[in-house]
């Protein structure tokens, strides 16, 4: 089964991986094998392993969308050094498909995980915190916006 | 246009993931590390900003062999391979005294001008005695000598151009140029694979930079036109000038340049053309003289022609070729005619010397037999590959071909193996190309012989099926199972 792919014409080579054929299908199947390697490994309910998932995508993906800031190489000179990867993908521009299925991941996740842990409250208080968060840090309203001089730049 | 097997890109994207999930891990390990030992900073910032070099020290690093391996030898079709070794996991490289002898298929040596050739090697080392290596100075102070001004007609008249100006350095030629062409107010559109001389000069010139999706005029069209339409931005006033930037062969794709679309578009829209022809002088074209003898376009309607003679002439430098009022701007505008050294002259003779043995004019009609050779070399090849299977970019007559290998693990493996097998192959990866689309790129030259081809397949082809890139289904060999019906009958 093949796919075909053009160049694209974004020239930040740091998000420019995001526009081909098979990420967003790469980025599913890993969420899934690790809600198996969860269950395998720690013997706990679906419910909880689902939790597990949601939280620990949280932290990976609030750091490396929302936190960390600039590109892993140095020949664009540092022009992406104040934006963080999210301000970076589709150069900027808004409400396009990929930004829009990165929105809709964490919210689906956050169904799952509630709804099979059955609403109960310790893991319902961090799973909407989670939520909230990753989702309110996707809003167009939010580029460049640093709340509180937090991960400003010097 | 590159078709990917499903499951490859899958498989290609989890493992830079994972490349990528280790080197932070080690990162991280070495930041808690770092934090008890002492600090030498001594108040200064660090030159590196955390994230900067992590491509460099966590994956560049690792496979490092594979790149920037030393040679000792000229780089003719055959050539000797320093080894090296490491003690450290590949951070450092030790030379040795040992040499291997290996088949170059990385070398952009397209008509075999890089190793001593009978008729240009002594009218070089005569220029070399008579006006010594460099010249000291630059063009406008004491650089000019005759063997300068005879490359530059020497040059336009190859080119097919009133006038030529010529650099000492081929990327300079572009980084230098394009400044002066184009200031704040103007329009550059260039084409999205294209060289990083092009950009470099693009960014540093001022004027707005615009990019079209690889080879495709009606994307080129749609972005002159709504450009045009909006004029400058925040002011809305018409562009000064509109330039439009493509490559005769894109390096790292191996396909020849849609010309002559690109050019009926630029006229109905009044934009000006640069053709950067870095690959394909010399190399295309019936009598060697590039995309638009090939394509059959007149060069009249190009208006900067730019080339360089580190490919196809075995010397070094670039040239740029034009209207007589656009060089002889040129030569009291641009800084590197004004500034840089010239041309060193024995390189400018070596050019003179090809060039004349490319157009017959030593007398002999080894420029002709050349040609033939590349061309007849560059055909054979690639539809040999494409016959076993092999997923192989670039267009007919185009002696640059890549063959995909879009894995991250697979990079130092063929690198590797066919290094032991003595046959030298050059592999790009990430950064230079898209993340997806790392690759091996072959460039053939006229000096390989059928024998060293075939060779060549055979190794390419045993090392193909250790690693796994045969991405398409082999084309079943049909003449064989002929003869061997008739020897049954």
């Amino acid at each position: 089964m093949y796919v075909r792919t053009v160049p694209p014409t974004d020239l930040n080579r740091n998000t420019e991986w995001f526009t081909y054929p098979g990420v967003w299908t790469t980025y599913l199947s890993i969420l899934f094998i690790s809600w198996l390697l969860v269950l395998s490994l720690f013997n706990c309910s679906s419910g909880m392993a689902w939790t597990l998932v949601h939280l620990s995508h949280f932290f990976v993906t609030y750091h490396f969308f929302h936190w960390k800031k600039g590109t892993p190489f140095a020949d664009d000179q540092g022009i992406y050094n104040g934006l963080t990867w999210w301000e970076q993908i589709d150069n900027g521009k808004q409400l396009t498909r990929n930004r829009k299925f990165l929105t809709v991941v964490p919210v689906v996740l956050y169904l799952i995980a509630s709804h099979t842990t059955d609403y109960q409250n310790p893991m319902l208080f961090f799973n909407t915190l989670a939520v909230f968060v990753l989702v309110v840090a996707k809003f167009p309203n939010m580029h460049k916006v640093r709340i509180f001089g937090i991960n400003a730049d010097h | 246009m590159i078709s990917i097997p499903y499951l490859t890109a899958l498989t290609t994207y989890f493992s830079y993931g994972l490349l990528f999930v280790f080197g932070q891990i080690r990162d991280f390990f070495r930041k808690i590390i770092d934090w008890w030992s002492a600090n030498n900073l001594q108040g200064y910032a660090p030159i590196c900003l955390g994230l900067e070099d992590f491509y460099i020290r966590r994956l560049y690093l690792r496979i490092q062999d594979c790149f920037g391996r030393p040679i000792s030898s000229a780089p003719d079709a055959w050539f000797d391979v320093v080894e090296r070794f490491s003690n450290d996991s590949n951070k450092t490289l030790k030379r040795t005294n040992k040499v291997s002898r290996c088949l170059n298929l990385g070398s952009y040596n397209y008509l075999g001008f890089a190793a001593s050739d009978e008729y240009c090697t002594p009218r070089v080392i005569e220029s070399l005695k008579k006006y010594s290596p460099s010249t000291c100075s630059s063009r406008v102070d004491g650089g000019t000598l005759m063997v300068h001004n005879e490359l530059e007609e020497c040059v336009a008249r190859f080119v097919g151009k009133p006038a030529a100006i010529v650099f000492g350095m081929g990327y300079v030629t572009n980084s230098a140029i394009l400044p002066v062409l184009m200031r704040k107010g103007s329009l550059i559109i260039s084409d999205s694979l294209n060289h990083n001389s092009i950009v470099n000069g693009a960014r540093g010139s001022g004027a707005t930079i615009r990019v079209f999706q690889h080879n495709t005029p009606s994307h080129l069209e749609e972005v002159l036109r709504e450009q045009i339409a909006e004029g400058q931005p925040r002011t809305h006033r018409p562009w000064k000038k509109i330039m439009v930037i493509v490559e005769g062969i894109y390096s790292m794709e191996g396909e020849l340049c849609k010309f002559p679309e690109v050019i009926a578009i630029c006229k109905k829209y009044k934009a000006y053309i640069y053709l950067d022809e870095a690959h394909s002088i010399g190399a295309v074209g019936k009598t060697g003289r590039g995309v638009c003898e090939l394509l059959e376009v007149d060069t009249a309607d190009v208006d900067i022609m730019m080339g360089t003679f580190t490919k196809s002439f075995g010397s070094c430098g670039g040239y740029i070729a034009g209207s007589k009022e656009l060089i002889q701007y040129l030569k009291y505008t641009c800084p590197a005619h004004l500034y840089a050294t010239s041309i060193s002259p024995p390189a400018a003779e070596q050019i003179i010397s090809a060039i004349k043995v490319i157009l017959g004019e030593d007398g002999s009609s080894r420029g002709a037999q050349k040609l033939a050779r590349i061309r007849e070399n560059s055909n054979f090849f690639r539809s040999e590959l494409q016959k076993m299977g092999f997923e192989v970019l670039g267009d007919n007559d185009s002696p640059v071909m890549p063959i995909m290998l879009y894995n991250p693990a697979k990079i130092p493996a063929f690198s590797r193996e066919c290094l032991r097998q003595n046959v030298a192959v050059v592999t790009v990866a990430f950064p230079a190309t898209p993340l997806l689309l790392a690759r091996a790129r072959i460039c053939i030259s006229a000096s390989h012989t059928k024998e060293d081809l075939i060779k060549a397949l055979g190794v390419i082809s045993r090392v193909g099926d250790l690693v796994g890139i045969k991405y398409f289904p082999a084309e079943p060999r049909k003449q064989m199972e002929e003869e061997e019906r008739m020897k049954l009958e």
